[in-house]
């Protein structure tokens, strides 16, 4: 029996190694998660008007699934010292529930990037940027969010609309309808600024001389954090589950062969 | 007499025509080509190039630019006066063929250019004055897409001098409305496709590894060979059972 007794030992070993890893991952799925959703770039405000913000969502339920995770492995590394029947029962059915959360947090995250294309973001532009009247306090809300949102992208990114300043003149928009196309042939935040927060030179603007106004597009700004908000909840979140799957897969052979 | 009166209007007809002989100079207006602008022409303006080295003979002249539509510019004649209704921005193109504006003298366009200036037109920079009839001479921003021409045109007093030709066909800008951008477009990526694929894999392995748990409940499914014991169950030790040996026959 004592080869018998060693493969106990070297299971039971994995076992709680597997449990210890899993612990950690969790409460870095919760910092994680955390992190994304405090939204360090000032994005939200895009995804909240678009109604597509599944990938705040993801985050939230990331973050509790990183808790659950952490205590989970616990009462799976006490469990495996103590060969209980009932704590690893108890173990598994928690982690199988914790797994679905996830799994389901990862896929929103995943379905819901793949909403985010350009065109949602230009068509929400033009539709709401500096809109003059909202049609009631939840437009308003989110107009002004998608305002501030792009005037603060626009300045502090170098970039003007979400291809490029020629946005403003191939489609008809909220901005087109209260400011003249002569004067504003794309917004005042798509000029070069100097220190105070003025153009450096209107008329260079107006025109679009190379140098006195933002030529780029915004996307990259915004798909960039997008993207790794995203990617960083849906694929960590795979590979948390991988390794669980390996990890409950021993525990349940674990669990079938525990004497009681 | 009574021979030369038909031949009087005629002579007079003839006489400001060979006065105001208009010189046509060699010389097409353009849309700016450098530098490269993106304004270049947008939902109401368009840029032209000034005409530079163009009308050096005519240091008295005032050089007008006359914009017209493709289908009006016909209908121009160089004898209608600056500054009035028959060339005011306000009445064209309802009333008026085309109207004249930007007005400037060659003290304006000094030639040569100097190297790195832009030296550009902007047709329709002026909201300010766009319907004040006051201002006929308003460089408002153009009513429709177009197509239209313009020409140069100077006059000395009243009487024209010198013209350019008329330029191409010049179209503005026109805007799609918001409506029309498909945002449904997307598609799933290959990424999110693989992921939800193997996850849901992954958890029905895991349901079905947990429904073989409670239908072999204390069964030994996996042989007796692999059951192993909890640290403190009694180890069972052979025991040497009593028995009477065979006496070899030499002790007896």
């Amino acid at each position: 029996m004592a080869k018998s007794e060693d493969c106990i030992h070297i299971l039971q070993g994995l076992l709680v190694f597997g449990n210890v890893v899993i612990g950690m991952c969790g409460i870095a799925l919760t910092a994680e998660c955390i992190y994304f959703v405090s939204d360090p770039h000032g994005l939200y405000p895009l995804l909240e008007a678009t109604e597509n913000d599944g990938i705040y969502a993801a985050a939230w339920i990331g973050i509790f699934v990183g808790f659950a995770l952490f205590a989970l492995s616990i009462l799976g590394i006490i469990g495996i010292i103590k060969s209980d029947r009932t704590l690893l029962l108890v173990y598994i059915i928690l982690m199988l529930i914790t797994f679905a959360f996830e799994m389901a947090s990862c896929i929103t995250a995943a379905t819901h990037r793949d909403f985010l294309t350009p065109n949602l973001f230009l068509k929400q532009m033009l539709e709401r940027y500096q809109k003059a009247e909202p049609a009631n306090n939840n437009d308003k809300w989110m107009t002004e969010g998608v305002t501030k949102t792009w005037d603060k992208l626009m300045l502090q990114n170098h970039c003007c609309g979400v291809l490029g300043p020629s946005d403003w003149q191939e489609y008809t928009s909220a901005f087109r309808s209260t400011h003249n196309d002569a004067d504003f042939p794309w917004p005042r935040k798509c000029c070069a600024m100097d220190a105070q927060g003025l153009p450096v030179n209107l008329d260079g603007c107006k025109l679009g001389v190379p140098g006195y106004y933002n030529s780029n597009g915004c996307y990259d700004a915004i798909s960039g954090p997008v993207n790794t908000h995203a990617w960083g909840v849906a694929w960590f979140g795979f590979a948390i589950l991988c390794w669980t799957f390996c990890v409950l897969l021993g525990t349940m052979f674990y669990w079938s062969g525990i004497e009681y | 007499m009574l021979p030369l009166l038909p031949l009087l209007p005629l002579l007079l007809l003839l006489l400001p025509a060979a006065h105001g002989a208009v010189e046509r100079v060699g010389y097409t207006p353009s849309l700016t080509k450098s530098p490269v602008l993106e304004g270049l022409t947008t939902g109401s303006t368009f840029v032209l190039d000034q005409p530079r080295c163009v009308f050096d003979k005519y240091s008295n002249a005032d050089i007008w630019l006359v914009v017209a539509l493709e289908s009006t510019a016909a209908n121009f004649s160089n004898s209608v006066a600056p500054g009035t209704a028959e060339s005011a921005f306000q009445n064209f193109p309802d009333s008026v063929p085309a109207y004249m504006t930007l007005n400037a003298t060659l003290a304006n366009y000094p030639c040569p250019k100097p190297a790195g200036d832009i030296t550009v037109l902007r047709v329709g920079s002026e909201t300010s004055c766009s319907g004040d009839a006051a201002r006929p001479t308003c460089n408002g921003p153009l009513p429709g897409p177009g197509p239209y021409l313009v020409k140069f045109l100077a006059l000395e007093g009243s009487e024209p001098v010198a013209e350019t030709g008329w330029s191409q066909p010049i179209m503005l800008r026109t805007a799609k409305s918001s409506n029309s951008i498909s945002t449904t477009d997307g598609g799933h990526s290959a990424g999110m496709i693989a992921l939800t694929t193997i996850l849901s894999i992954l958890f029905a392995i895991l349901l079905a590894g947990l429904v073989a748990m409670f239908v072999f409940w204390g069964s030994d499914a996996c042989g007796g060979s692999s059951t192993f014991s909890k640290p403190e169950a009694v180890s069972v030790r052979r025991y040497n059972t009593h028995h009477v040996y065979d006496q070899p026959a030499a002790r007896l």
